[in-house]
């Protein structure tokens, strides 16, 4: 078997939910012992052209990496894209459509509070809402906190946020692997077992839900994740042996908005790697890596 | 290390924890495990209603540093999602479980492993005998499940219950009567308790199980064996591992304690309860455990089964002659006890290791009873020499007052492929011949036995029926080879039979292979 390499494929920076700029993370990626990273924002590839710009040789590996919240009749999926061009429209387009749908959806919201609760924020408050590359429930939550609408972040998604539901739109799954793929990378479902996020799919639902998403063109899964059980990572390797799928790892890392640690991702330093990781290391390797060698 | 440091991290989950508050819990839990990495943590799910993946990546963090962490109170739903999710697996989770009393209620069935009772009209529990035996009904929960998928009705348990300081698995079982309850109460009705208690017996044996779903009995009964060599003479003790050995593997299903009270009538259907000893292997291991159930275990005592059955010995006895004559399909009595002496084999191995390991060895009766059983085993295991049996092949001491079994054997075979009665006649005599001459000569001046196979077979139908003995090797076609140690007079007759049997026989072989005089009788029919 090829070799191993200590590695981490999902992770998030201040341009998604992250706390850790795309500058700042490198170093932090190299002192957890990575040699190989990827940042993963949500729906956003701007940390990843500037990594491709200023990373050096020194630095770990690093490929170029998103992911896509999506929904369609069957349920929600986070689909993660690797070794994408980011200049390509293809996936810019993608990105687009996303961040329009989320655009929309924020302003929504504000309207529903307005209107609903008469709560309102100075434009300059909101116009720094705006420029974010991810705006969402947790941005307006801050907002209201900040404002003494409600004593906590929480309260404010549950009590209010939370109290309209809007028939939105979002990109669906075939979209968004269709962009991957049209950008040249392989589209990878995330955290499989726990569905977009917060869910728990397994057995038969499982089972269909990769079948359709392969069908679309879905080429591995992260079936190593920080948050799986020994027991969720087997369940998942199976369910990539027998679909013929690429094997990916990652810690959905956002800093210190998240307890999670880079680099805890479920795959132990002293374990042989299942033969679709060392497939997807490979593939990956034909394609552009930024940063120093693996 | 301090005290503070010492004790366990304990932490109270309550409600629901989804990922909207799952980032509050975590923050909570991480500040009191600050600087105590590696102290135990209990989380006391008593009031978690529900949590989803979120909730349980935070589980999973605090576990990575934490790893001795226990889990206590769960309810069903949240155990359902551990398990699920490898949770349990991971770590000590218990489950919460409801309290049920069992003071006052009706015993209704006894098992190797527990006892149960009717708690209310439409409900029974199961009260395991082992207070650590949540793994144990887990087990039976699954076999039972394996045992329905695979066609064998039976009722599976919906819920797990803290009977004392026991846990109960508890059943629905509406209106139902066990069988040992019919027998005692209404002993008219044996001959049906027969023919349904024989059914499911056929049914279970007939049941082929994937392979490694259930345990493979012949190796417990292996264990039991070798357990045995230090308590019988070296020979004995060598034997008893042999016979055991050379039981082939088999796929098919057995219960392995199926006695009368693990037999319920439910309203005009009948349940196989008590699961957790289902194997698979030889149905002799099974005839052996039935064996046990109503004659082995009151051989000594003969109220024990007054006891454990409810009902007295002579029903016992009489319901496993009839219920073994019912499964072989036999009223021949030379085939019913050959199979009963090769079941009391096992039966006794079986019953003396058990009263061993109880300090059976440790009281007078106890060591009466061992003896008893001893004595029986030592002499069975001078002349069976296999423990498995087929309904075609009859085997019994060669002798000629046995004759009649062997003809019986043979006719009631015969008779269930419609042949002539001319056929038949020929086929009997031609027997007789040949098993006299066996009885006679064969082990002369001693005794042996002697075995006889009828097999029906092909277009034409042909009876094929083989003797096998091992005394003296003698081919009784070669008449010009006579065995000159005999007396002049007995040497013709049975020349003359031979004759007789060679001209209406299709065809007539001997031959002599592993020890064994071999004769084989061919006839069309």
């Amino acid at each position: 078997m090829a070799q191993t390499v200590r590695l981490d494929l999902h992770m998030h920076t201040t341009v998604s939910d992250g706390t850790d700029t795309p500058e700042q993370l490198p170093e932090k990626v190299r002192k957890a012992g990575l040699r190989l990273f990827s940042v993963t924002d949500h729906d956003a590839v701007k940390a990843c052209r500037i990594l491709r710009d200023t990373l050096t040789e020194a630095d770990p590996a690093f490929i170029t990496g998103v992911e896509f919240s999506c929904r369609d009749e069957e349920g929600k999926y986070h689909i993660l894209g690797y070794g994408y061009d980011p200049e390509t429209e293809a996936v810019q387009r993608v990105v687009r459509t996303g961040h329009g749908f989320r655009m929309k959806k924020v302003r929504a919201r504000l309207d529903f509070l307005k209107t609903e609760f008469g709560f309102t924020f100075p434009e300059e408050d909101l116009a720094e809402l705006f420029e974010q590359d991810n705006p969402g429930k947790p941005h307006i939550g801050n907002l209201m906190v900040k404002y003494g609408y409600a004593p906590t972040k929480e309260k404010a998604i549950t009590e209010y946020i939370n109290k309209v539901r809007f028939r939105s739109e979002y990109v669906r799954p075939e979209e968004a692997i269709r962009g991957i793929l049209g950008s040249g990378g392989i589209p990878v479902l995330a955290h499989p077992a726990f569905g977009s996020g917060d869910e728990l799919i397994v057995g038969e639902e499982m089972d269909a839900r990769l079948k359709r998403l392969t069908a679309m063109g879905l080429q591995g899964v992260e079936a190593f994740y920080s948050g799986f059980t020994p027991k969720l990572i087997r369940q998942m390797l199976e369910y990539a042996d027998a679909c013929g799928l690429y094997v990916t790892a990652g810690s959905d890392y956002h800093g210190t908005n998240k307890l999670i640690p880079l680099g805890d991702t479920g795959v132990d330093g002293t374990m042989d790697w299942p033969e679709g990781l060392h497939r997807f290391v490979e593939e990956i390797q034909g394609r552009t890596i930024y940063g120093g060698k693996i | 290390m301090s005290e503070h440091e010492a004790g366990a991290v304990t932490f109270a989950l309550k409600g629901r924890i989804d990922s909207l508050n799952a980032p509050e819990m975590e923050r909570q839990l991480m500040e009191q495990l600050a600087g105590r990495a590696d102290a135990p943590v209990e989380i006391d799910a008593s009031e978690l209603q529900y949590i989803s993946s979120a909730g349980l990546r935070v589980l999973l963090r605090v576990k990575k540093t934490n790893p001795d962490m226990t889990i206590t109170g769960v309810n069903s739903d949240v155990y359902e999602v551990l398990d699920m999710t490898g949770f349990t697996e991971l770590m000590t989770v218990e489950k919460a479980y409801r309290t049920v009393s069992v003071e006052g209620c009706e015993e209704i069935g006894r098992g190797a492993n527990g006892t149960i009772y009717r708690i209310d009209r439409d409900n029974v529990v199961k009260v395991y005998n082992n207070p650590d035996a949540l793994e144990d009904i887990q087990h039976e929960r699954e076999v039972a499940r394996l045992a329905l998928v695979l066609g064998i009705p039976t009722a599976i348990s919906y819920d797990v219950v803290k009977v004392g300081d026991s846990y109960g698995s508890v059943f629905e079982l509406l209106n139902a009567s066990s069988f040992s309850k019919i027998l005692a109460t209404e002993p008219e009705r044996m001959d049906w308790c027969v023919k349904e208690y024989v059914d499911m017996l056929r049914k279970i044996h007939g049941t082929l199980v994937p392979e490694g779903k259930l345990p493979d009995v012949r190796l417990t009964a292996l264990g039991w064996a070798e357990f045995m060599r230090d308590y019988l003479p070296e020979e004995a003790g060598a034997k008893l591992v042999a016979l055991v050995e050379a039981v082939p593997h088999d796929d098919h299903m057995i219960h392995g304690d199926y006695h009368t009270k693990n037999l319920e009538l439910q309203n005009d259907e009948v349940l196989l309860i008590d699961m957790d000893t289902l194997a698979v292997g030889h149905p002799i291991f099974e005839l052996a455990s039935i064996y046990n159930s109503f004659v082995g275990y009151s051989e000594y005592d003969h109220e024990v089964i007054r006891r454990f059955q409810g009902f007295d010995r002579e029903t016992g006895v009489t319901f496993w002659r009839k219920s073994l004559a019912a499964y072989l399909g036999t009223a021949n009595e030379m085939k019913l006890r050959e199979v009963e002496d090769k079941a009391r084999v096992v039966g006794y191995t079986r019953m003396i290791r058990r009263s061993i390991r109880r300090r059976g060895l440790e009281t007078p009766e106890g060591r009466a009873e061992i003896d008893l059983w001893k004595s029986e085993l030592l002499e069975l295991l001078e002349r069976v020499d296999a423990l498995t049996f087929d309904p075609d092949e009859l085997e019994l001491e060669a002798v000629v007052e046995n004759l009649p079994y062997v003809q019986e054997f043979i006719d009631s075979h015969l008779e269930k492929t419609g042949c002539p009665p001319r056929a038949q006649m020929q086929i009997g005599l031609a027997a007789e011949e040949i098993f006299v001459n066996i009885a006679s000569y064969a082990y002369a001046p001693e005794k042996g036995r002697a075995k006889v196979r009828v097999e029906v077979s092909g277009d034409p139908v042909t009876v094929t029926i083989t003797f096998l003995d091992r005394g003296m090797p003698y081919d009784p076609l070669q008449k010009e080879d006579p065995d000159v140690t005999l007396p002049a007079e007995e040497r013709d007759i049975g020349g003359l039979g031979i004759l007789l049997t060679k001209k209406t026989m299709d065809d007539v072989a001997y031959e002599y292979r592993d020890g064994q005089n071999i004769l084989t009788l061919k006839k069309k029919i």
